[in-house]
C-alpha cells in the first residue's frame, strides 16, 4: 500500500491510501471531537464537529470523509476551525434542554465534553424547544428526543449493525427526528431492543428505562455475556456492588459494539431477590439455611456411604453448559478421581451432542470450523435449523449484514418463516425432520453435475466411492416427495452452495434436537466437503445454546470422553491423565444425562451431584425426571436459584453468578474468552470451582489447587485444543485479539484444509422418516425452540425483571388455517396435547406458520413445555428428541 | 370500507409490476401509487418495501420527507387554509384552529366519512381578501370561524340534497359557496 506524508498540525505524519484525515489524526495523537462518527458506522460528515483547515487553500472540510492527500497542510485547530465548531456546538446546545444536572448520561455525554472542551457555558442564541419524551411501555429503551442531536447514530447502528430497520429520520427540516414505523412506540415496531443504540448514542437521547443509578459509575469491568453461545463481550458498570449497566464491548471481535437484549438488560437477575446466599439442607421435609462446613459435611458422608455400599457406579455427576471450563474440567476430575465414575455428563447433550459426534466422525474434531469474521464473508449462506435473530442474535447480525451489504446470498432451509426470511436469497421450506434428504439431495446433484471441489475431494477427503453410491437415490423427485420443497428449488440451492467460492453453513437445533440430529450433521458435513468449502475458505458453524456447551464438551463432562475429546478406553490416554491426577480412572464408559434418570429410576443409581444444570425442566418429560430425583437416596444441587430441580435436592448450594467470578467461556467458534470478576459473591454463595473444591477436600480426597490459575495451567497442560490459551495473563483485557494476532484457533481450524486426521471422510446417511411426525388423533406438528427474550429454560431470564416484564407469559404460535379450524381467537387459552403430556398457553394467531405446525418457546418454568415429550433417543448420541412431536389442540375451555 | 385493503393491494402491485426490483425506483413507485390511490397507505408502503427487499422504515421516512405525497386519503372536498403573510397577520391560525374543531381532524388529514382533507397553503395570491381559504377551486375571502360553519352547513345541505335526489341524475354537485353568506 502506498504511503502518503501529509502536515498534520505542522508535523509531518504519514498514513497509506483510503485513509481518512481524522484516522490519520487519531492514529498520529491528535484529537480531533466527532459526535457522529463511530469506527463500527460508515462515516457520514453529518456533524461537522470534525471540521480541519487545509491550510493551501483555507478549505474547511469534515475529517471523517476526507482522505489523505499527499501534500495536504492539515490545520485542525485554526481559528476558522474554532470559530465554525463553537458555532456549531451553540447551536446543537440552543435546542437542547438545560436538563443535564438530571441527565443519566452524566460524565458520558460527549455533547458535554466538547462544549467543556471549547469552554461554552451561555448560549447567547434563541433557545428553540424539542419534542419531549416518547411514552412506551417497554421496560428498556427510554427516548428523549429533546437531547437528540440528529447524529443519525442510532439509525445508522440499527441499520449497519444489527440490520433491523426499525428506526430512520422522518419528516424533514426542524420537524426531522429519528423514529419507527408510523412514529410508533419501539414495542410496537421492528425494534428488538438490543440496546446497540443505547450505547452508541452520544447524549442522553436513549438511554435505559429505570436505571439504578443515574450517572457515570465509578467501574466498569468487561467479561462475556453469559447467555447463549455467541460469546459476546460485555462492559458491566458497578456501583456499590451493584450492577448498574451493560454496554457491548467495543474491541470485542465477536460482537463490535453490537449485543441483543438480553446481553444488555437480561444481566439483572444477578441481583434476583431470589438467589440463594446461603446453603440448605433438608431437615425433615423442609429446607433449613445451614453453613457450608454442616451441609459439605452432610454431602460427603452420604456420598462416601452410597459409594461404600452400592460403588462408585452407583453415584452420578452433571455438570453445566452455563458452567465454566476451569468448573467443568473440576467437576469431570471430581467424578472420576474422587467418585470413581464415569457417570458424568452436561446439558448440552441435550441439544449439541449431534454435533461432536457427526462432526468429529466426519471433520475430526468437534465444533465449528472458522470464526465468525470468515462467516460474514462468505459469498453464500446456507442457514438450516437456526433461527438466529432469536437463538445466536450476534450470528444473525453478521448473516443479515453479509446479505444485504456484502452481497452473500442467503439460502434459508426452514419451515416457519423467521426474521432471516426477508434476507433471504432462496427459501426452502421442507417438512420437519426430513432435512437428511434435502442435504443429500442437494449433494446429489453436486456429484452429478459434476460441480463438486475436485482437487479438495481426492486429496483430502476418502470414502467418496461409498457416498456416490448411496446417495443415488436421493433424485429431485424423491427429496421433492419426502420433504416437500419442488425439486428444482433444491437443484437451484445445489448449484448456488457449489458454485460459489466461499461458502458456509451455520446450523443449530432445528437440526441437532431430532433423533435423526447425527445423520443431518454428517450430511451437511458430507455437503462442505464435496465442495470444499470447510476451514479456511467457508466452514461448518454449530450454533451453541448456552454460554460454554463448547467448552463444557471440551472439557471431557462427558461419559465417554476425557478432556480434549480423548476416549476413556484409549489406554495411553486414560494413563496420560490418571498420572497426572496420581489415581486410577474409572475404565468403561458411564451413563449419559438421559440414562442416569433411567437407571435413577430403577434404582441402580442412588446419588447425584448436580452443577448448575435444571434437568426437570430441560429434560424430556419431567414427571419421569422429577420421579427419577426423587427416588434417589441423596441428591445435591449447585445452582444461584431454588430451581425446580433443587427444590427436590436433599442440599443446596450456592452458586455465584458469571459476573461474582474468574474464568474461561468457549464460545461456538471455539473462542476460549475470559470472565472476569466484576461484583463480591452475594452473601454466602461462592463460584462453583470452589463449591466442587470444597466438595472434594470434604470427602476427604482433596485436589491439589490453591488457586483458579493452578486449574488454568493445568488445563492448558493437558488438553492440546487450550494450549494456545494464554491466560496467564489476567490483566490483558483484549484476550481475543491478543489471542487471534497468535494464530491461536489454529488449532481448531482447518487452515489450508488439512485435517486433523488428515483426511476428512464422507459418512453416507440416510434419511429416515422422523417419529415425531403426525399420527392418529395428533394432527399437528409442534416445533419448540428459543426466543430473543428468554434463554434457555429460562430459570435465568425469567428471574431477569426486564424481560420478564416484557416477555411474562408461554404462548403457542398457530397458523390462521389451523386456527380457523379448531375455532380459535388471538389470545384465547388452549391445550396443547402430546400422546405424552398437556401444556396450557396461550394462542397467539400469526401467518408465519406453515399449516399443520405449531410453535411454543420453551423458556417458561411455568409452562414446562418438555411435558409433550417422550424419551426418544438419537441412537449414536443418546440425545432426546426435543425439538417437534405430534400434537393436538384444544380450548382450554369449551366454547359457552 | 372492507373493500379497501383489496384495491390499495392491487393497485400496489400494478404500479410495482412496471417496476424493477431496484432501490432507486423507490420515489418513482411512491408517486406513481399516489397517482393510482391519490394517496399513500401504511399498507401500500409495506408492500414497496417488501417488493424492493429495504426496510419498511425507509420508505416511510422517504414519504414523510416530501411534501408531495399524502398518507391520508384525499377527502372529496379539499380545504386549504392559507397561511401567508398577510392571511398570517389577519388571523389564519385561528380559522385554520376553527376548521381543525369543526372538521375535528388535524392539518394535514381526512374526516373519517371521507367528506373533507384539511391543510394549509403558503399564499394563493389573493392578499386582499385576507384571511383565504381555498375549498377545492373556490377562493373564500375574510374567512371568519362562523364563516367556516357556514361553508361547512353549504356543503352539508348540498349532499342531503344530493342524496335525496339519488337517481334522478345529478347527485354531485359543487356546493354555492356564497349563497350562505
Amino acid at each position: 500500500m502506498e504511503a502518503i506524508t501529509i502536515t498534520l498540525n505542522g508535523r509531518e505524519v504519514s498514513g497509506h491510501t483510503g485513509m481518512t484525515v481524522l484516522e490519520l489524526a487519531r492514529e498520529s495523537g491528535v484529537d480531533i471531537p466527532t459526535l457522529c462518527h463511530d469506527p463500527c458506522l460508515a462515516p457520514i460528515g453529518a456533524c461537522r464537529i470534525c471540521l480541519v483547515e487545509d491550510e493551501r487553500s483555507g478549505r474547511l472540510s469534515a475529517s471523517c470523509v476526507t482522505p489523505i492527500e499527499a501534500g495536504m497542510v492539515i490545520n485542525t485547530e485554526s481559528p476558522k476551525v474554532q470559530e465554525r465548531r463553537t458555532t456549531i456546538i451553540k447551536l446543537m446546545l440552543s435546542s437542547h434542554p438545560d436538563s443535564c444536572l438530571v441527565c443519566d448520561k452524566g460524565n458520558t455525554c460527549e455533547l458535554r465534553k466538547i462544549a467543556s472542551d471549547i469552554g461554552i457555558g451561555v448560549i447567547d442564541m434563541q433557545r428553540i424547544p424539542q419534542p419531549a419524551t416518547i411514552e412506551e411501555v417497554n421496560p428498556f429503551i427510554e427516548r428523549d428526543l429533546s437531547k437528540c442531536i440528529l447524529c443519525a447514530k442510532c439509525i445508522r447502528a440499527d441499520q449497519e449493525m444489527v440490520v433491523e430497520g426499525a428506526i430512520d429520520y422522518i419528516n424533514r427540516g426542524f420537524a426531522s427526528k429519528p423514529a419507527t414505523l408510523n412514529d410508533m412506540p419501539l414495542e410496537n415496531s421492528e425494534c428488538t431492543f438490543c440496546g446497540t443504540c443505547v450505547a452508541i448514542c452520544p447524549t442522553g437521547a436513549l438511554m435505559e428505562k429505570q436505571p439504578v443509578y443515574r450517572g457515570t459509575t465509578p467501574t466498569n469491568v468487561s467479561t462475556i455475556c453469559p447467555f447463549c453461545g455467541c460469546g459476546c463481550s460485555i462492559n458491566l458498570g458497578v456501583r456499590d456492588n451493584r450492577i448498574v449497566r451493560a454496554r457491548p464491548g467495543k474491541e470485542s471481535t465477536v460482537n463490535h459494539g453490537t449485543l441483543c437484549v438480553r446481553g444488555s438488560y437480561g444481566y439483572d437477575f444477578v441481583h434476583s431477590p431470589e438467589r440463594l446466599t446461603s446453603p440448605l439442607m433438608r431437615v425433615n421435609g423442609d429446607f433449613e439455611a445451614v453453613s457450608w462446613e454442616q451441609a459439605l459435611d452432610h454431602m460427603s458422608s452420604e456420598l462416601n456411604r452410597i459409594k461404600k455400599a452400592h460403588g462408585s457406579n452407583s453415584l452420578a455427576v452433571l455438570g453445566s453448559s452455563r458452567c465454566t471450563n476451569e468448573e467443568n474440567y473440576l467437576l469431570q476430575r471430581l467424578a472420576r478421581c474422587v467418585l470413581g465414575t464415569n457417570n458424568i455428563d452436561n446439558s448440552s447433550r441435550l441439544y449439541s451432542a449431534a454435533s461432536i459426534a457427526g462432526l468429529g466422525a466426519a471433520v475430526g474434531f468437534a465444533g465449528s470450523t472458522n470464526c465468525l469474521d470468515a462467516l460474514e464473508q462468505s459469498e453464500v449462506i446456507l442457514v438450516i435449523g437456526a433461527n438466529l435473530p432469536a437463538s445466536a442474535p450476534i450470528v444473525g447480525y453478521a448473516v443479515k449484514r453479509a446479505a444485504r451489504y456484502k452481497g452473500a446470498k442467503l439460502l434459508l432451509v426452514d419451515p416457519q418463516q423467521t426474521r432471516l426470511a426477508s434476507f433471504a436469497h432462496l427459501w426452502l421450506r421442507p417438512r420437519i425432520g426430513t432435512d437428511v434428504a434435502l442435504i443429500n439431495g442437494m449433494a446429489r446433484f453436486i456429484i452429478n453435475e459434476g460441480l463438486l471441489d475436485d482437487e479438495f475431494v481426492t486429496r483430502k477427503t476418502d470414502n467418496f466411492e461409498a457416498l456416490t453410491k448411496d446417495l443415488k437415490k436421493y433424485t429431485p423427485k424423491y427429496v421433492e416427495k419426502v420433504t416437500g420443497v419442488p425439486g428444482e428449488d433444491v437443484c437451484r440451492a445445489a448449484r448456488l452452495f457449489a458454485e460459489a467460492t466461499l461458502a458456509s453453513i451455520v446450523y443449530g437445533n432445528g437440526i441437532t434436537q431430532h433423533v435423526t440430529g447425527t445423520d443431518s450433521v454428517m450430511a451437511l458435513a458430507n455437503l462442505a466437503m464435496l465442495t470444499g468449502n470447510i476451514g479456511i475458505t467457508g466452514g461448518i458453524f454449530a450454533m451453541q445454546r448456552y454460554c460454554n456447551g463448547q467448552g463444557a464438551c471440551d472439557m471431557g463432562t462427558t461419559p465417554d470422553l476425557l478432556p480434549g475429546y480423548q476416549s476413556v478406553d484409549n489406554d495411553a490416554e486414560r494413563k496420560r491423565f490418571a498420572d497426572r491426577w496420581g489415581t486410577d480412572l474409572p475404565v468403561n464408559p458411564g451413563l449419559t444425562a438421559l440414562e442416569v434418570m433411567e437407571q435413577a429410576k430403577d434404582g441402580n443409581v442412588k446419588g447425584i451431584c448436580i452443577v448448575g444444570e435444571n434437568p426437570v425442566l430441560s429434560f424430556p418429560s419431567p414427571s419421569l425426571v422429577k420421579q427419577a430425583l426423587e427416588s434417589l437416596d441423596f441428591l445435591v444441587v449447585s445452582d444461584m436459584f431454588l430451581t425446580e430441580t433443587a427444590k427436590l435436592a436433599n442440599v443446596v448450594l450456592p452458586a455465584a453468578s458469571f459476573a461474582e467470578k474468574e474464568g474461561t467461556f468457549t464460545n461456538f467458534e471455539g473462542r476460549v474468552q475470559q470472565l472476569h470478576k466484576v461484583i463480591e459473591p452475594l452473601g454466602d454463595s461462592l463460584p462453583d470451582w470452589e463449591i466442587i473444591n470444597r466438595m472434594a477436600s470434604s470427602m476427604g480426597n482433596p485436589m491439589p489447587y490453591s488457586s483458579l490459575q493452578e486449574v488454568m495451567d493445568e488445563i492448558q497442560e493437558m488438553v492440546s485444543l487450550y494450549q494456545i490459551t494464554d491466560y496467564r495473563d489476567s490483566q490483558t483485557k483484549d484476550i481475543h485479539r491478543a489471542e487471534l494476532d497468535r494464530d491461536p484457533l489454529k488449532k481448531r481450524r482447518l487452515y489450508k484444509g488439512q485435517f486433523p486426521s488428515g483426511f476428512g471422510r464422507f459418512s453416507p446417511v440416510h434419511y429416515e422418516p422422523p417419529a415425531e411426525m403426525p399420527k392418529d388423533g395428533y394432527p399437528l406438528t409442534l416445533l419448540v425452540g428459543s426466543i430473543l427474550y428468554h434463554s434457555g429454560t429460562g430459570s435465568r431470564s425469567s428471574r431477569s425483571p426486564r424481560l420478564r416484564a416484557f416477555s411474562p407469559e408461554a404462548y403457542v404460535e398457530i397458523g390462521e388455517s389451523d386456527a380457523g379450524q379448531v375455532g380459535i381467537s388471538d389470545g384465547e387459552s388452549v391445550k396443547v396435547i402430546s400422546p405424552i403430556g398437556e401444556v396450557n398457553a396461550v394462542a397467539k394467531i400469526t401467518d408465519t406458520m406453515p399449516e399443520g405446525m405449531l410453535f411454543m418457546p420453551l423458556s417458561f418454568p411455568s409452562t414446562p413445555v418438555n411435558q409433550l415429550f417422550g424419551i426418544t433417543l438419537d441412537p449414536r448420541t443418546k440425545t432426546p428428541a426435543l425439538k417437534a412431536c405430534a400434537v393436538k389442540l384444544e380450548r382450554a375451555e369449551p366454547h359457552g | 370500507m372492507t373493500e379497501e385493503p383489496k384495491q390499495i393491494l392491487q393497485g400496489t402491485g400494478k404500479v410495482l409490476k412496471e417496476f424493477s426490483k431496484k432501490k432507486e425506483n423507490l420515489v418513482p413507485i411512491l408517486q406513481q401509487v399516489q397517482n393510482q390511490l391519490g394517496y399513500i397507505p401504511r399498507e401500500a408502503m409495506l408492500e414497496i418495501a417488501d417488493y424492493l427487499g429495504i426496510p419498511d422504515m425507509d420508505v416511510y421516512s422517504v414519504v414523510t420527507f416530501y411534501n408531495q405525497f399524502r398518507r391520508n386519503p384525499p377527502g372529496k372536498h379539499s380545504i386549504r387554509v392559507c397561511l401567508g403573510t398577510a392571511c398570517h397577520m389577519k388571523g389564519g391560525y385561528i380559522v385554520l384552529d376553527a376548521w381543525k374543531r369543526r372538521l375535528g381532524i388535524e392539518q394535514g388529514g381526512t374526516t373519517p366519512d371521507r367528506e373533507f382533507d384539511l391543510d394549509t397553503v403558503a399564499c394563493v395570491g389573493c392578499c386582499a381578501m385576507a384571511p383565504v381559504t381555498v375549498v377545492d377551486t373556490e377562493v373564500e375571502g375574510k374567512t371568519s370561524p362562523t364563516r367556516v360553519d357556514g361553508i361547512l352547513l353549504s356543503y352539508k345541505l348540498e349532499k342531503e340534497k344530493g342524496s335525496k335526489g339519488k337517481g334522478k341524475g345529478k347527485s354531485k354537485g359543487k356546493a354555492k359557496s356564497k349563497s350562505n353568506g
